[in-house]
């Protein structure tokens, strides 16, 4: 087998999944009223309850271009968490599919977060527009689809592994709502953290962290930093590569499992 | 002297094991379960099977419900592991259960061939290729703007069928899969002409591998009959003397 045949193999499974996640969003949002603006109702109401908060004096650091830091914080959150949630149960929810049919499974969960990658089209536009409003130049944009490139791998990677997870344990949808949770709490995302502090130790386990500083510091501070982007790339490659083969690894128990 | 004839497919001593087969638990429950150390439901669905196909040939599997033929053509499909034995295949398969899964009633009849095909293995452009006689086949075309859940069940089998046979046809695979196929759904003209479009595929010298509780149609089509009861191969041979015996041992069972 030659690289012609794995090129094929790659072909077909994008294309798959990318059929699949036309047809997912396009259903999603089919005899709504608000269609896509779904996608932006959620990250803007936080989006405006925290600005809120931070506006009472409750939230007392000072943080410049606090709206723009904290939609970034926003909109990289909800991307990582609906990735993972939607990916918890599509093997499952596919199981007339996968019974039915010999297919490439793991155009189910690319399929799940290309849908995501869909919806952050969407926040992302209006990022720019809020970075618009605030003059802030918009030059170093053009690194953003490669930074989040890696997090979309890495996301992709333990959307590979919970995907595998969740079809033999039925809770982990729960277990991942709660751990959504302590991720918004212990992410960075409303407020600031210090240098060495107890909160920056655990965030360096955290790949949302590496995520929100890179993008934050390209968007807001106009800096790349080369290091923390490396360290980035690599932990985005390890955690790709090890949900992938996890996935390879149990595929074929699938069937047999649902 | 004829050609001996190659061997396409050649299973030994084949057995499958379904583990655990209570329905999904919760974490605490299994956790419990291990430390209860409470022993694992099994189910034995094959049993030492063992046959040989060669190129051509048309393989009818008969037998009553949860007899095994399911597994056994989802195991030679590749879609479940096998517990124990050998299988050898020589060539591409495609597998094909039913006509009725697949269609998304949200989408227009033209999105679901698009979305069928891709999920059939074809690309976008292959798509193209067949989509009008995908079209033309389940005699439509006036409806191809419209999203399914306004076509009535009849009107859903033909295009389930139509798509299903025209992109295994894209296909051209060596071994066909067929699990209960026959019998479109749709009103008996086109049950008629699905069945004629069906019999000229398998007449093109596919081996197929044949599930069908309609014994007729094995009669007509198979080369070799194989009797399952409950996992084990109870008889294989020319399909009427083998559908006599099938028939007479449910008279018997009756």
């Amino acid at each position: 087998m030659g690289l012609k045949h794995y090129y094929n193999k790659l072909k077909s499974i994008i294309g798959l999944a990318l059929s699949l996640s036309k047809a997912n969003f396009k259903t999603r949002n089919e005899g709504s009223y608000f269609g896509i603006l779904w996608y932006l109702l959620y990250p803007l109401s936080l989006f405006l309850i925290i600005l809120f908060i931070k506006n009472s004096g409750l939230l007392t650091s000072k943080i410049p271009y606090y709206p723009i830091y904290l939609f970034i914080g926003l909109i990289a959150n909800n991307f990582f968490i609906k990735t993972i949630a939607s990916s918890i149960d599509v093997i499952n929810s596919n199981s007339n599919l996968i019974k039915s049919i010999k297919t490439h499974y793991e155009s189910l969960v690319l399929s799940r977060v290309f849908e995501s990658v869909y919806s952050h089209f969407f926040e992302f536009l209006l990022l720019i527009v809020l970075l618009i409003y605030y003059q802030i130049p918009l030059g170093l944009l053009i690194f953003y689809p490669a930074v989040f490139g890696i997090f979309l791998l890495l996301t992709t990677g333990i959307s590979f592994i919970f995907a595998t997870i969740g079809v033999y344990i039925n809770d982990l949808k729960n277990i991942w709502m709660i751990l959504s949770q302590i991720i918004f709490f212990i992410t960075p995302i409303f407020y600031k953290i210090t240098f060495n502090s107890i909160q920056h130790k655990i965030n360096l386990f955290n790949p949302l962290y590496y995520f929100l500083d890179i993008t934050r510091n390209l968007l807001i501070n106009q800096e790349l930093n080369v290091i923390i982007l490396l360290i980035f790339s690599f932990l985005g490659m390890i955690i790709f590569s090890f949900g992938l083969f996890t996935f390879i690894r149990f595929k074929h128990k699938f069937a047999g499992a649902i | 002297m004829t050609p001996e004839k190659k061997e396409i497919i050649h299973v030994k001593n084949l057995s499958k094991t379904f583990k655990n087969i209570r329905k999904r638990e919760s974490l605490l429950f299994k956790i419990f379960s291990l430390i209860n150390s409470e022993r694992k439901k099994e189910l034995h669905v094959l049993k030492n099977v063992s046959f040989k196909v060669y190129s051509g040939e048309v393989i009818g599997l008969i037998g009553l419900n949860g007899s095994g033929k399911s597994t056994l053509l989802r195991i030679l499909a590749g879609i479940y592991p096998f517990s124990n034995g050998m299988v050898k295949i020589n060539g591409q398969v495609s597998y094909l259960a039913g006509f009725g899964q697949g269609l998304n009633p949200k989408l227009t009849m033209k999105e679901n061939i698009f979305l069928i095909g891709s999920i059939m293995g074809l690309s976008q452009r292959d798509i193209k290729k067949i989509f009008n006689e995908i079209v033309n086949f389940s005699e439509l075309k006036e409806f191809i703007n419209m999203p399914i859940y306004k076509f009535s069940s009849g009107m859903k089998a033909r295009l389930n069928f139509s798509i299903s046979i025209y992109c295994l046809d894209y296909h051209k695979p060596d071994i066909l899969l067929l699990d209960e196929v026959f019998g479109s759904g749709g009103d008996i003209s086109f049950q008629l002409k699905a069945e004629k479009k069906m019999s000229e595929f398998i007449k093109e010298g596919v081996t197929v591998l044949l599930v069908s509780h309609d014994l007729e149609i094995v009669k007509n089509y198979c080369n070799r009959v194989i009797i399952l009861n409950k996992g084990e191969i109870v008889k294989i041979g020319e399909p009427k003397e083998i559908i006599n015996e099938y028939k007479k041992s449910k008279t018997r069972n009756n």
